[in-house]
């Protein structure tokens, strides 16, 4: 199994896990995390299957990926400062559960 | 083998790091596994020979991302002490289906893309054959700046709408609080400050100037930078301030008007858009965007409008 293959596999789990984390967590901050660990998967993706040019990684991928780090930095600001937000409205940053009053407490 | 041995264990952390942050304990540990993960990240990409990437992540992924977080963290803790405890996750019967799903559906095209020859007008073929009549000789920095300079004037305009939005989504009476508690005048930070800080942008202005040949850039080297920023914010160097100063905006603007302005200039002379006249743009676009950078960054930080220098005793 090469290398690329490996970092795939991996990707794959990753993004498995962001979603799973997703889904579950209750926390908003935690969704972030989940949203992030997701965008690195996809970012690992995109590196590992880009085919090297005469031994060479291919720029254009890297280009792309370093982009979308600054991207992904400036939306977890901005999802940063909603959740601090809604915690000084609401007093609360996890999003209420239903059937589970007690997550409020 | 060795090679497979390093990237199973990178991967092995990778994953279990993302599980952790994820479904960690306590909220305050998540954030330490999510900064954790951003180096184990770097690794990963300096074993995919990428490493203006793995600069990027360990200066934005989980620098940069780390210190937001610990913020964010801090200003829920300051509005309801017990919010760590409020962590608790529900069940869900169709999260662990979806997640698989999703993993394999991401892990399908991932091994059709590897499996799929490339094609023969490949666009990093074409970049590599010309990048030596550009001057510069770092591929990653050409791509950004020469070949697809649209992608990166559109992501510092993401990364200042990114502020805007949370300069709005902020509260006003909250921008006057001092982002530190602690008693900031011991000599110890003096002493600190005055190695750090100069070391600091002697790194940031290397990582910039080496990124038109080898590794490095405008978004490592601003990066950079944003840490000395945020370490005056938090030993009480730098306060923030609501009120409106020039100097800082124009600092903000300088990177997204500099590219604007150069980019354009090539209309007068019948070139195309975009096409930048030659390597000094390149790097006069890359010192005004790392300014831009470190200055968005730091603001983000603060959760301010602006920042002023604290008058000391």
């Amino acid at each position: 199994m090469d290398s690329a293959t490996v970092y795939v596999l991996a990707a794959a789990v990753l993004f498995g896990v962001g979603v799973h984390g997703l889904i579950v967590s209750v926390h908003l901050m935690r969704k972030l995390f989940a949203i992030n660990i997701m965008g690195s998967a996809i970012f690992i993706l995109l590196v590992a299957t880009s085919a090297p040019i005469s031994g060479q990684t291919d720029p254009i991928p890297q280009a792309l990926v370093l982009t979308g780090i600054v991207i992904a930095v400036s939306a977890t600001a901005f999802g940063l400062a909603l959740m601090v937000r809604m915690c000084q409205e609401t007093g609360n940053a996890s999003l209420a559960v239903e059937d589970e009053p007690e997550n409020d407490d | 083998m060795t090679g497979l041995a390093l990237d199973l264990l990178i991967i092995a952390s990778l994953i279990g790091l993302a599980i952790q942050a994820i479904n960690g304990a306590s909220l305050f540990r998540g954030i330490i596994h999510f900064v954790v993960l951003g180096l184990a990240m770097s690794l990963a990409w300096a074993r995919l020979d990428a490493p203006d990437l793995a600069m990027a992540e360990a200066a934005i992924g989980a620098g940069v991302t780390g210190a937001l977080m610990m913020i964010a963290y801090r200003r829920l803790i300051e509005i309801r002490p017990d919010h760590d405890n409020a962590t608790r996750t529900p069940r869900s019967r169709l999260a662990l289906p979806i997640a698989l799903a999703s993993g394999v559906l991401v892990g399908v095209i991932g091994l059709a893309a590897i499996q799929a020859e490339p094609l023969p007008g490949q666009a990093g073929i074409a970049v590599l054959e010309t990048l030596e009549s550009t001057g510069l000789g770092n591929p990653v920095t050409g791509v950004l700046l020469l070949f697809r300079g649209f992608d990166t004037l559109l992501e510092i305009t993401v990364l200042l709408a990114a502020l805007l939005s949370a300069q709005a989504v902020t509260r006003q009476d909250d921008l006057d609080r001092s982002l530190t508690t602690e008693d900031p005048d011991t000599p110890l930070i003096g002493a600190l400050l005055a190695i750090v800080v100069p070391l600091t942008v002697l790194i940031s202005v290397h990582l910039l100037k080496a990124g038109s040949q080898e590794t490095g850039g405008a978004f490592q080297a601003g990066a950079v930078l944003a840490a000395c920023g945020v370490l005056l914010a938090l030993t009480g160097r730098l306060a923030s301030s609501r009120d409106y100063s020039p100097l800082l905006n124009g600092g903000l603007l300088v990177g997204l008007v500099s590219f604007i302005l150069i980019g354009l200039a090539p209309l007068l002379y019948g070139q195309p858009l975009m096409a930048l006249p030659g390597v000094w743009a390149v790097y006069f676009i890359e010192s005004a965007m790392m300014i831009s950078i470190a200055l968005t960054l730091v603001l983000l930080f603060a959760g301010a409008a602006s920042l002023k220098r604290r008058s000391r005793g």
